[in-house]
């Protein structure tokens, strides 16, 4: 509780600074919307051109419009979507919503099935050789890669599961998402794998693991009762890590598998110029981040009183 | 195993969509709309999926010749619903009157009226509404009601294409005027087409939109109140996939349909796809309005000389990569002229690959061979200067590395750098940074003259805040002479002689290098009958009342 | 050790053939830049070892050529990574005070950024405005190994923090100071010897990170520019034509399957010997 409090201000701060960062970064871009309206319209006089950015506000200083921007953040004025014309959490709160629902299965998925693997490994070190070859493809294969030979067998070929996109009227919502949770979970699944392997390994070569087997314990119970909690620790620094950096880099199976969410808006939105949501949408992902790190710190303090203390 | 995997292949070919009765239709495209408003902002996707909700006044056809969508006859000076006149101040103008036609309705019954019209037209004055293009709100300065059907609009300017109204069409007055008046900069976002996408009475076309999911696609249904020929699908759902591969995917998938040419897959791909899937798509083909080209720095020294700018195009092999990456589905341009175009000169100079002759062309122009395989002048300059094109886009990517390797070939080096298209197209180009070569495309309508292009007043400055499009830098003025007479002469017999003379002057003095006309690959389920690409910006889906199931 | 030895083998094989790619290339007489319109998507033949890409160009020798680029921009962004990352950690657990809460604060807002929306907007930059020459395949390398030291840094940071942390709070090292042991000497023989496992562990991972990371560009079309060939960019080239020449895509997939099982297995190696 105490670090809560303790870390709440600090995440309001680097979100400020990340904001003023952001807004000048993506203002020093190239490519404002008068010159966007400019391609649509290339009659657009002089005159126009002049009006445009008056009107667009362009033609005050980038730190003059922040500060207005930012203030209108505070009373709750979020501003509309250039891209999709709509309100900005209009638009943020479905894809959020996706994006989680897509990486938390992901995610999930890989920590229970690495996990499981560490522990085969752990326990059956004929099985370790097959596990670290497993986790290396894991790794070593692109996710739009991965993305695409799983389309191409289940969708194209077999037939199976639906190539992309998301579900109509009376389709099960799970069938579309199978294949981008597989995508994204297997590539996750590597580092889980490896981790848990070297913890749970490590565990039941302590003394005291040798000692419950010697009361007659068995490697399983051993294992799951024991050795699996103490791995728990770093198993969930890795899970806090990933989720920010998978929550905006769900992009490349999104675009792959047609799906709507974060990673995608986010890139749409830098690269189409959308101010409000490139914006909104960087704080709400690096907020997510934050707020997982914290989760996991206070969840690990829960595991192991002791780093209280530190 | 590898039977099992045949056979599964065997499988796929007829999936189970196939059988299910015919009452709707999926169609992928490669873009979602920005936005839904049909007046404001020019974009692809909104144009095709608009295209079956709602009916323009006038359009131009598959035959690429002007037509009334939702009027009873073109006005024309004969016919007398156009009349040549002097505007208050004393300039030339015109007064036109459309007629629109009986039984017209919105989705929610009400028809389709003048009022409708007059609002469109009261919007589109206000220039901070936002609604385009600019100049044809611009130049409309009186809006008369004659009666329900009926309005007159005088114009300050004669253009040939005066009977077009182009993207100025009817809006549903009885919702939108109340949300304008109550916010006039802010109706763009607060628009009915935006808040309440899927109200029926936004839509006075065949079908209308009923579900948006964002980003991901719309779902059309038939409109109750639609008086036309009743078209033959229930539901039209549109589906936007932008990776290329993973609507290829969809599509062997029996995910999609149809994948729409206007937006589709890329020839390249679409070729290869054709050759592999047998009979079980059709395909179509078809060169259109996207003129694909280099934009020449005429003020770098280097390609300054008219010499140098026609050996680069002798040097290029632009039929061969047609026939080997295209399958020669597109036609090598000869200029930004159309060949379907009714304006298009056939003898205009063609430079057709020749680089003994380029060659020559360079000696002459002083650049004689270097160290390294690279020209030099004189002076010691090396033939060689940047060439620009939007990274990521494969397509142009390809060309741009063979076209480097066929000009390398004759001592020109061409250095390869790209950037994201928001920094190519929103600074790069649009502000000249551009030092050598910038490659892209230039979208147009029929008969459209290049005046934004070409003419020296449309080089764009910082003083005129980046406007105009001559981002070549090309200023002659036997050019600008052709380019201001023609759109002021309404006989098209006394026009054809000034187009060919602009065709040829600029095709002799190459301030961008024409690369072909762009075709689009149109793939259709092979029950899918009468759609009919148009290859300009009023794309197909108007005319879905056409498309039929094969029995 | 037979894995720190295999990992090391693949990856001096690897680097060999960065090496021998003109040798492969006067061998095969083949232009690893020149398209041939006449030979897109050849089936592997005498003269195409692995076959042709979408311009005809040999793949073998691309994927030679390709992988100087892969190894260069995985080396050397994680080779400077570590190296700011060790400096920035020691210096925060030497220190200590503010020092150390300012560079941890700036370590765990960089963890927050998005890294991707990042790499699109320095992607936006002119390497002209810079001072540095356009169109050059080198300024795209250092654009993304840029971005992905940036990124990098964060995760060796806390960890030589923490080993150094450990090693400071030991006995020997507190006798050590108290007998007036120079700060220089106790970091080289005290602290630099006790991070070193972990730091290498980290770095061999960091450089199969960054191949997968320029991949990953590469399908944005921000990765590598043409015409410099680089694995990922291969890779994502072939993407769109994956269903009629799919072997395209397969053999820039193998090297990066390869040059990332070299990382893990040195990394695996490295960490078995110190534990």
């Amino acid at each position: 509780m105490r670090l809560a409090l303790l870390r709440l201000p600090q995440i309001a701060l680097t979100l400020a600074l990340l904001s003023l960062a952001a807004w000048l970064a993506i203002g020093l871009m190239p490519g404002d919307p008068a010159s966007l309206a400019l391609m649509s319209d290339p009659r657009l006089t002089p005159e126009d051109v002049a009006r445009l950015r008056a009107l667009h506000g362009l033609d005050r200083p980038l730190m003059e419009r922040y500060l207005a921007w930012a203030m209108g953040l505070l009373r709750g004025e979020f501003g509309y979507s250039r891209l999709f014309a709509q309100p900005v959490v209009a638009v943020l709160w479905p894809a959020l919503r996706s994006t989680l629902v897509l990486v938390g299965l992901a995610v999930a998925v890989a920590a229970v099935a690495g996990v499981a693997l560490g522990a085969l490994a752990a326990l059956r070190p004929r099985a370790g050789g097959f596990v670290d070859a497993l986790a290396l493809l894991a790794q070593a294969v692109p996710s739009f890669w991965l993305g695409i030979l799983l389309i191409i067998l289940f969708a194209v070929t077999l037939g199976w599961l639906p190539a992309g996109g998301l579900p109509g009227e009376g389709q099960p919502a799970w069938a579309f998402l199978v294949l981008p949770v597989a995508t994204i979970g297997f590539g996750q699944m590597a580092a889980y794998a490896r981790h848990s392997a070297a913890a749970l390994g490590e565990a039941l070569r302590q003394p005291w693991a040798r000692s419950a087997r010697a009361r007659g314990a068995s490697d399983q119970r051993v294992l799951w009762r024991h050795a699996l909690p103490n791995a728990g620790v770093p198993l969930l620094t890795l899970l806090a890590l990933d989720a920010g950096s998978l929550v905006s880099g769900a992009l490349v199976t999104e675009t792959v598998f047609a799906r709507p969410g974060m990673g995608k808006l986010l890139y749409d939105a830098v690269m189409g110029n959308d101010y409000n949501l490139a914006l909104l949408a960087l704080l709400l992902v690096a907020l997510v981040t934050m707020l997982a790190t914290l989760a996991a710190d206070i969840a690990q303090r829960w595991l192991d009183p002791r780093l209280e203390e530190a | 195993m590898r039977h099992a995997l045949l056979a599964a292949l065997a499988l796929a070919a007829t999936p189970a969509a196939a059988q299910q009765a015919r009452d709707s239709l999926t169609i992928g495209i490669t873009q979602y709309p920005a936005n839904f408003h049909p007046n404001i902002e020019a974009m692809a996707a909104k144009a095709y999926i608009l295209g079956f909700a709602l009916r323009p006044v006038t359009a131009y056809g598959e035959d690429w010749k002007l037509a009334c969508m939702s009027c009873d006859t073109l006005p024309s000076i004969e016919n007398g619903q156009a009349k040549l006149e002097q505007t208050p101040d004393g300039k030339p103008g015109i007064r036109i009157t459309w007629r629109l036609k009986e039984g017209e309705k919105w989705g929610d019954g009400t028809p389709v009226t003048a009022e409708d019209m007059r609002f469109a037209w009261e919007a589109g004055r206000a220039f901070e509404t936002g609604f385009g293009p600019a100049e044809t709100y611009r130049s409309a300065y009186e809006f008369i009601v004659e009666d329900a059907r009926s309005f007159t609009v005088r114009f300050d300017k004669v253009t040939f294409d005066f009977a077009g109204l182009g993207q100025f069409q009817p809006l549903p007055a009885r919702i939108e005027r109340p949300i304008w008046e109550a916010d006039k900069a802010g109706y763009r976002t607060r628009s009915a087409y935006e808040t309440a996408t899927t109200n029926p009475a936004l839509y006075d076309g065949p079908y209308r939109i009923a579900a948006v999911q964002p980003g991901a696609g719309v779902t059309l249904e038939r409109n109750a109140h639609w008086a036309g020929p009743a078209p033959a699908f229930n539901r039209i759902n549109i589906r936007t996939v932008e990776n290329t591969a993973a609507m290829e995917a969809q599509l062997l998938a029996g995910q999609v349909d149809m994948v729409a040419g206007e937006l589709g897959l890329p020839l390249e791909q679409a070729a290869a796809l054709e050759k592999r899937s047998g009979d079980r798509f059709r395909f179509f083909y078809r060169p259109g309005l996207t003129y694909e080209h280099i934009d020449l720095r005429l003020d770098n020294p280097v390609l300054a000389d008219r010499r140098v700018r026609q050996a680069l195009l002798l040097a290029a092999d632009r039929a061969q990569i047609v026939a080997r990456l295209y399958d020669g589905r597109q036609p090598v341009a000869l200029g930004s002229v159309h060949p379907d175009d009714v304006m298009y000169d056939k003898d205009a100079p063609a430079w057709p690959y020749d680089p003994a002759r380029a060659k020559a062309l360079l000696e002459e122009a002083g650049w004689r061979p270097g160290p390294g395989g690279i020209r030099r002048n004189a002076a010691g300059e090396t033939l060689s200067f940047d060439l620009m094109t939007t990274a990521g886009n494969r397509a142009r990517e390809q060309v741009q590395q063979i076209l480097a390797g066929q000009w390398r070939a004759v001592g020109v080096e061409a250095r390869i750098r790209n950037e994201p298209p928001r920094v190519f197209f929103g600074e790069t180009v649009s502000q000249r940074k551009f030092t050598g070569m910038a490659m892209f495309a230039w979208v147009s309508s029929p008969e459209n003259v290049p005046r934004t292009i070409f003419h020296s007043d449309e080089i764009p400055t910082a003083a005129r805040n980046w406007s105009g499009q001559n981002y070549a830098g090309f200023s002659n003025p036997e050019a600008d002479r052709l380019i201001e007479a023609l759109p002021l002469e309404l006989d098209p017999a006394r026009r054809r002689p000034l187009w060919s003379q602009l065709q040829r002057l600029i095709a002799t003095e190459l301030p961008s290098l024409p690369l072909w006309h762009r075709a689009d690959a149109h793939v259709w389920p092979r029950w899918l009958d009468g759609v009919r690409p148009t290859g300009h910006q009023n794309y197909s889906s108007l005319w879905v009342t056409e498309w039929r199931v094969k029995p | 050790m037979t894995r720190l030895r295999l990992g090391l083998l693949i990856l001096a094989l690897l680097a060999l053939a960065a090496l021998g790619a003109p040798l492969l290339q006067g061998w095969l007489g083949a232009d690893p830049f020149q398209p041939d319109l006449f030979a897109r998507y050849e089936p592997a033949s005498a003269a195409h070892p692995l076959g042709a890409d979408e311009l005809g160009r040999d793949i073998l020798l691309r994927l030679f050529y390709g992988t100087r680029v892969s190894l260069a921009v995985g080396l050397a962004a994680a080779l400077a990574a570590s190296a700011l990352g060790t400096a920035l950690g020691l210096l925060a657990a030497w220190r200590g005070g503010w020092v150390d809460a300012l560079l941890m604060r700036l370590a765990d807002g960089l963890l927050a950024l998005p890294a991707l929306p990042l790499l699109v907007l320095l992607a936006a930059v002119d390497p002209a405005r810079l001072g540095l020459p356009r169109g050059e395949a080198w300024t795209d390398m250092l654009r993304i190994t840029v971005i992905l030291v940036i990124f990098g840094w964060v995760g060796v940071a806390r960890l030589a923090r923490a080993a150094a942390l450990s090693v400071l709070a030991t006995d020997y090292v507190r006798a050590a100071r108290a007998l007036g042991v120079t700060e220089a000497r106790l970091l080289r023989r005290h602290v630099l010897p006790g991070i070193a496992a972990p730091v290498a562990v980290a770095t061999s991972l960091a450089v199969a990170g960054a191949i997968l990371a320029e991949s990953v560009l590469s399908f944005l079309g921000l990765g590598i520019q043409p015409p410099a060939p680089s694995w990922g960019n291969m890779l994502a080239n072939a993407q769109e034509a994956v269903f009629a020449a799919p072997m395209a895509a397969v053999w820039p997939g193998l090297a990066i399957l390869l040059a990332v099982a070299g990382c893990g297995l040195v990394a695996d190696g490295v960490a078995r010997r110190g534990s």
